[in-house]
């Protein structure tokens, strides 16, 4: 009888080379097995998709043709789109759009988590109030602030007017102006909830001992924030605002429903535009060159948040 | 309620036999059930209920009443700003349609007019069409041109092509062949509050005469009364700003091409032309310069609109005869005092010719739906039930139906329809339809061009919001929206 120690064992594997990945394969089909129905399921509904969709990138698809009609450009769609003087209004429009969307929402989201972190009556009421925007349809919420906005008869414009601070109601979604601004401003209604409740869940990971301490050792407020509560949620904040940012990159309702992108395209953000050029201008090869674009900066995003997220499970295991 | 003066109008009929004969030319004029060179309201009311039709032994002659089947069919159905009424007759279709058909098999979906194009396309890539589908009277020609619908004719279903305006049968007909059945046709009349217009000083009971009337009086309203004058529509993607706009457009003598003429070549692009752009500065002088228009007309629709009417806060504007119902029904839900201003707003209708342009040219959309069916490959599982399709459209495009689906908003495509006694019953029963009848002379079709989709629902509202907003003068929008016109018409 031989006996095979441990170490021996991952020599024999590590000598072993490829026999041994099929053999760990082997051991694990039942976990293979579990997971099978789903790596199916995204194969069809996600990666064909995303293959069809680089795919067509490569042709011209004239509106008047049907699809199959298409011809190979190579990569003229793309020069076409970085050429083209649209593409970076839209681009710019995403930015302000993404940034002031995630950064504002995070913000607004970190300081009301803070602020509902202390123990005060009502605290429970208040959180479940401030979670409101975050659970309504976003398909409601844009016709609400449609009419809320209402450049005639929106309620903002009639308590301005009736309090005597305006003349006639602002303008705020039929101008080329104030619309991106006025639909920010939705956004970050919709989603600091969310990053309220990260940076919640974030601040009970704060020990208590550690605040305690650096209270005992004189530390103002401000220096215990600073550097004991934020330390510890650096990570945490990196995640929301990733994911923050992935959301807004792809944020299509709120747009869409309030302006359609209007007034003049002064609302169209990457996703609104790769819409109306798929399915209102039939434009499918652009509209593919233009989702493969953002498919590579979701995919950048999707890469620095998978590393925080690594991030925090190397902290959690060394702590 | 004081009634319009309809003999003017029919008189200045006479001014639109140019238009009538767009319409009338086609080359299978043949000899239509109606007499189209009479066409005025009291011709439309002298043929009211002369003629019984029975649907279900028609359509029998096509598929047989006890045919059994499988049929998956959308349409563009009825929409928020749609009455009751009409909700309750596509009830009644579909309900009757399952009862003389028992054995067929009906799959529906309703859509909506802004939705339909996008789905059907998107549809239609995955090769998940439906077998039969009613499409806006823009989009015919894109998905015939394309070569997704079967050849269909009048005739296939028991009627004749003469039975349907020779102007709708254009707007389904692509290098000759006919794709389509028109199941309804429109025209739009233009309404106003008299009692706003009495209020600014305004003969109440007289409409604008010109578009240049329309400028004036919408400023006059506005600066007196401080509310909106006219309800401009400029918002993108909505089928209401080209029906809005184009009467606009035409009036002053311009146009996408030179669809506004008797024998369109839609090979000359007149988006830049000096009479184009003269009705693009209308719409800047009322927008931007008297701000006498709701400024919410950039992100608005006509179902918008049909509120700040309601509430007295709209001057005038253009639309259907059905929004005299739509009122009723608005005014039905209103509470308290609201209740009885709304039945203030609805006692001072009045409805109205479209205004002329300036050379005294008067002009209005040609709408309507028309019914395809759809070639197999692309339709989900690779069949169409033709007979369950053609049960349908006999049905839909049918006297007795094709008046029934448009009892309110529009007209019956099938011209026999004017013959039923639902007609005379409608003339009785919906206020002002005269005057949409007599706007229909003047009805233009848009291009039928397999690029109007995108022209109509893309490029003129972007023209409109263009100048509208500032981003470009008057002049650089048109041209602007001449060359995306002309880079479409290039394949680009």
């Amino acid at each position: 009888m031989t006996i095979v120690t441990g170490k021996a064992e991952a020599r024999r594997r590590l000598q072993s080379g490829r026999p041994g990945v099929l053999r760990q394969i082997w051991e694990h089909r039942a976990d293979y097995a579990y997971v099978l129905p789903a790596i199916a399921v995204m194969l069809i509904v996600i990666a064909y998709p995303i293959y069809y969709t680089i795919e067509l990138s490569f042709f011209k698809t004239p509106p008047g043709l049907q699809l199959r009609d298409k011809t190979f450009i190579g990569l003229d769609n793309y020069t076409t789109i970085l050429t083209s003087e649209v593409f970076w209004r839209v681009t710019w429009n995403t930015l302000i759009w993404t940034l002031g969307s995630t950064l504002i929402a995070f913000v607004l989201g970190f300081a009301t988590a803070l602020a509902l972190h202390r123990e005060f009556v009502g605290r429970g009421v208040l959180r479940a109030i401030l979670i409101i925007p975050w659970v309504i349809s976003a398909v409601a919420a844009s016709y609400i602030w449609k009419w809320i906005y209402h450049s005639d008869f929106g309620i903002i414009g009639a308590v301005l007017v009736g309090l005597g601070l305006a003349d006639r109601p602002p303008n705020f979604i039929d101008s080329v102006n104030t619309v991106l601004p006025s639909l920010i401003v939705v956004n970050i209604w919709r989603e600091f909830p969310f990053a309220m409740i990260m940076m919640m869940a974030g601040l009970q990971t704060v020990p208590e001992q550690l605040l305690r301490a650096a209270q005992v050792d004189g530390a103002s407020a401000w220096q215990r924030f600073w550097h004991v509560t934020f330390p510890h949620l650096r990570n945490v904040s990196t995640v929301t605002i990733l994911l923050l940012a992935v959301a807004n990159f792809n944020s299509f309702i709120i747009p869409w429903i309030m302006t359609g992108g209007g007034p003049s395209n002064a609302s169209h953000i990457w996703i609104t535009h790769i819409y109306e050029l798929a399915f209102g201008r039939q434009r499918w090869g652009v509209a593919s060159a233009y989702s493969v674009l953002l498919f590579l900066t979701l995919m950048t995003l999707g890469y620095f948040y998978v590393r925080a997220l690594s991030g925090n499970e190397r902290q959690e295991g060394s702590a | 309620m004081t009634r319009i003066t309809l003999g003017s109008a029919v008189l200045r009929g006479t001014v639109a036999t140019a238009l009538m004969a767009s319409l009338m030319s086609t080359s299978a004029l043949g000899a239509p059930p109606v007499d189209l060179s009479k066409w005025s309201p009291e011709y439309v009311r002298s043929i009211a209920g002369t003629q019984d039709f029975d649907t279900a032994a028609d359509c029998a002659k096509v598929t047989p009443l006890d045919y059994k089947g499988r049929l998956t069919f959308w349409y563009q159905g009825v929409f928020e700003g749609d009455p009751d009424l009409l909700r309750q007759y596509y009830k009644d279709f579909f309900a009757t349609f399952r009862k003389t058909y028992p054995n067929i098999q009906l799959e529906e979906q309703a859509l909506t007019y802004n939705d339909l194009l996008d789905k059907f396309r998107t549809a239609l890539l995955g090769n998940a069409a439906p077998m039969a589908v009613r499409l806006q009277i823009l989009g015919g020609t894109e998905f015939a041109s394309k070569g997704y619908l079967q050849p269909l004719k009048p005739e296939d279903v028991g009627y004749s092509t003469e039975d349907y305006w020779p102007g709708a049968m254009k707007a389904v007909t692509w290098e000759g062949v006919s794709y389509g059945i028109p199941t309804n046709n429109e025209t739009m009349a233009f309404i106003w509050n008299a009692d706003i217009f009495k209020r600014a000083g305004l003969d109440p009971d007289k409409a604008p005469a010109t578009w240049d009337d329309v400028i004036k009086y919408s400023k006059q309203i506005h600066d007196k009364l401080g509310i909106a004058g006219y309800g401009l529509v400029a918002r993108k993607n909505a089928g209401n700003t080209p029906y809005r706009f184009m009467p606009q457009l035409w009036a002053y003598g311009g146009g996408v091409f030179d669809e506004a003429t008797a024998n369109p070549t839609y090979e000359q692009v007149n988006l830049d032309s000096p009479q184009s752009k003269a009705a693009l500065q209308a719409s800047y002088d009322m927008y931007v310069r008297d701000k006498s228009v709701p400024v919410s007309a950039l992100t608005n629709q006509q179902a918008d609109n049909q509120p700040l009417f309601l509430a007295g806060q709209l001057g005038m504007m253009i639309s259907h005869p059905s929004d005299y119902d739509v009122m009723l029904d608005l005014q039905k839900k209103a509470t308290g005092a609201d209740k009885d201003k709304a039945q203030t707003v609805i006692d001072n209708m009045r409805y109205g010719l479209i205004p002329t342009g300036p050379d005294g040219k008067r002009a209005v959309v040609f709408g309507g739906s028309n019914i395809h069916i759809l070639k197999p490959e692309y339709v989900e599982g690779g069949k169409v039930d033709e007979p369950a399709a053609k049960a349908i459209i006999c049905m839909w495009t049918s006297p007795e139906w094709s008046l029934k689906m448009a009892y309110a908003g529009s007209n019956p495509g099938n011209l026999n329809g004017f013959k039923t006694k639902w007609m005379k019953e409608r003339l009785d029963n919906i206020k002002f339809l005269d005057v949409t009848t007599s706007m229909l002379p003047y009805g233009i079709p848009f291009p039928a061009l397999p690029q109007a989709p995108e022209i109509m629902n893309i490029i003129v509202p972007d023209m409109l919001q263009n100048a509208l907003t500032g981003a470009m003068t008057v002049d650089e929008a048109a041209d602007d929206a001449a060359k995306r016109v002309r880079d479409l018409m290039g394949g680009l």
